[in-house]
């Protein structure tokens, strides 16, 4: 079992600095929209806020726009603000190629020469994914709980830890489920700018779609497609509970996308 | 010189013999790799034996580092099978690896490593400890001082990547070593301190299964080779029968002009016929020949060592 943990712990400290710079970012951005949250509560300007948001932006964020227009939405926006998503969504696909980069330097030649069974590099990568999403998505905790307790105006209304709660489980499987996506394409892939690049234009295209069909009909029949659809942060925020409907999808897609990259990765020439 | 101690791990017994020398340390039979309708391999029958160290020559692309990595399970076999001292390179992969030390072709490491770094990280994925005694002992003979070792890959030369390729290779003192062009980008000494090494490893008895371009290498340090070609194996032989089959070059000087050349025996072919000098090749024994010129007024006679390359390269290129 030595060699394993000798591969994990080798690994994580390869991605350290970026996922440390990351939650730093992620962190500071939740303090900063906390910030603002206190600011536009300050000068009383939510109301005119919502006024200034296009009529389609309208349409597409429905009743959930007014529960969005205060301290506690603005707070939570920090949970589903595009930047954010886009960010945890990389991260997702960074790590879940990591075997295809590993490969494609010819690391894994040098990792496979040992005694250490290729399922362990998968078990590896996922455990990687875990501990780095975890530490990422706590750190946005942190950097929320801070932001509150430091700079929320007085008579605030803060969200409450459920709902945080919720937003994050939400998008730790969100990001898990992009994760076993990249990892079940990278393991048929040769390269990880390939894969990655696939897996990262699929995530955008689903993105959009989600939001699409919001708005559009014709896409509302395909948008279940879209792993987005079932991440619904306006509905938690609106207070509604959290789907268990659309946290088993989401889980789903990645235990048959982890299950799909074991079988590939097992069955495949390592060759750069 | 530093000489390497010899250690008691719990895979060596004490007169340096593995626990498997009863079997093959390695043996291929009907091994073919496709990718679609290109053949890498074609039908490969091999046995490595127990101590020996095997030069596995060819062209690029003629198949050998894609037999090395059948071994070390890196690409699946089309057909056919390999196996590690009686592990299946395929079922019992973790077990034959188990018992290999690689250098591969070309050392796909992070280079924001250290040199020091490398070496802990992959001894820790041999799954059992490394000896730190042997490895400082094959730093010195490598001529790898620690200051090297702390420095990051991205400060290497080619030469110094080798090095640690092979100090890698060889820090578990594994029973077998698979070695991809082990020589290539070593300055002319380190390539001396490598055959030495070489030397002392086969005196311990442990395996070397090495490809090479460098003929004068194969023959200085293997004791048999193996030339594939296009994916077949067209050559099996030791070193030795290699030499035989060499055909030597023959100088022989006159002292007066001799002008005919029709009584030369069989075997013996002109290169250059001069009425005091006649320059031939003599594929096998010299006897016929000296007998020829018994009756003619040689003055001087130089023979010259058969050259393995003559061979080899014979094998390379023909289709025989």
């Amino acid at each position: 079992m030595k060699a394993p943990l000798i591969l994990l712990g080798y690994s994580l400290r390869r991605v350290r600095t970026l996922v440390a710079a990351m939650a730093l970012l992620l962190a500071a951005f939740q303090v900063l929209l906390i910030l603002v949250a206190g600011s536009i509560q300050g000068s009383n300007s939510f109301e005119q806020l919502g006024e200034l948001i296009p009529p389609f932006l309208r349409q597409l964020m429905g009743p959930s726009l007014l529960s969005l227009m205060s301290f506690s939405g603005i707070v939570s926006l920090g949970y589903f603000h595009l930047a954010v998503m886009g960010s945890l969504v990389g991260l997702a696909i960074a790590l879940g190629t990591m075997p295809t980069s590993e490969i494609e330097i010819g690391f894994m030649d040098m990792i496979l020469a040992r005694p250490l069974a290729r399922s362990w590099i998968i078990t590896r990568s996922i455990i990687v994914m875990v501990i780095c999403s975890t530490v990422v998505l706590a750190m946005m905790m942190l950097g929320t709980w801070l932001g509150l307790t430091r700079f929320a105006p007085a008579g605030a209304e803060w969200p409450t830890l459920h709902l945080i709660l919720m937003l994050v489980t939400n998008l730790s499987v969100l990001m898990l489920c992009w994760n076993a996506i990249a990892m079940a394409i990278g393991s048929a892939a040769q390269r990880r700018s390939a894969a990655g690049g696939l897996v990262g234009v699929a995530a955008l295209a689903m993105f959009l779609l989600d939001y699409v069909a919001r708005a559009w009909a014709p896409a509302e029949r395909v948008a279940w497609l879209s792993p987005f659809r079932y991440y619904s942060p306006f509905e938690l925020v609106m207070g509604e509970r959290l789907p268990l409907r659309n946290l088993l999808v989401l889980a789903g897609i990645t235990v048959v996308g982890y299950a799909v990259a074991y079988v590939l990765f097992s069955r495949r020439d390592i060759s750069h | 010189m530093v000489t390497l101690a010899r250690r008691a791990p719990s895979l060596y017994n004490a007169t340096g013999m593995t626990e498997h020398a009863a079997q093959s340390p390695i043996s291929i039979r009907g091994l073919s790799k496709r990718y679609g309708k290109l053949a890498a391999v074609t039908g490969l029958d091999l046995e490595v034996n127990q101590g020996e160290i095997l030069g596995f020559l060819g062209l690029n692309g003629a198949g050998k580092t894609t037999t090395i990595r059948i071994l070390l399970d890196l690409l699946r076999p089309t057909t056919g099978s390999a196996s590690i001292f009686g592990h299946s390179c395929q079922k019992d992969s973790l077990r034959a690896r188990s018992l290999v030390g690689y250098l591969p072709g070309e050392l796909g490491i992070y280079s924001d490593l250290t040199g020091r770094q490398v070496l802990d990280v992959l001894a820790g994925l041999n799954g059992k400890p490394v000896d730190k005694k042997y490895r400082g002992e094959l730093q010195g003979r490598l001529e790898f001082a620690d200051a090297d070792l702390r420095r990051k890959l991205r400060e290497y030369s080619t030469g110094m990547k080798r090095k640690l390729g092979l100090l890698q290779a060889l820090q578990a003192d594994p029973p077998l070593l698979i070695l991809d062009e082990p020589t290539e980008g070593l300055d002319p000494l380190m390539q001396e301190s490598f055959y030495q090494l070489l030397a002392d490893l086969k005196r311990r008895a442990r395996t070397v299964f090495m490809s090479s371009h460098v003929l004068s290498e194969v023959a200085r340090v293997c004791d048999r080779v193996a030339v594939l070609r296009k994916g077949e194996l067209k050559l099996l032989t030791p070193v030795e029968e290699i030499r035989k089959l060499a055909a030597r070059r023959v100088h022989v000087f006159f002292a007066e002009d001799v002008t005919t050349e029709s009584f030369l025996p069989a075997g013996v072919e002109p290169v250059e016929l001069r009425p005091r000098e006649w320059t031939l090749t003599v594929e096998g024994l010299l006897g016929p020949l000296l007998h020829v010129l018994g009756g003619l007024p040689v003055s001087d006679l130089e023979v010259q060592e058969p050259r393995l390359e003559d061979v080899l390269i014979r094998y390379y290129k023909e289709d025989q």
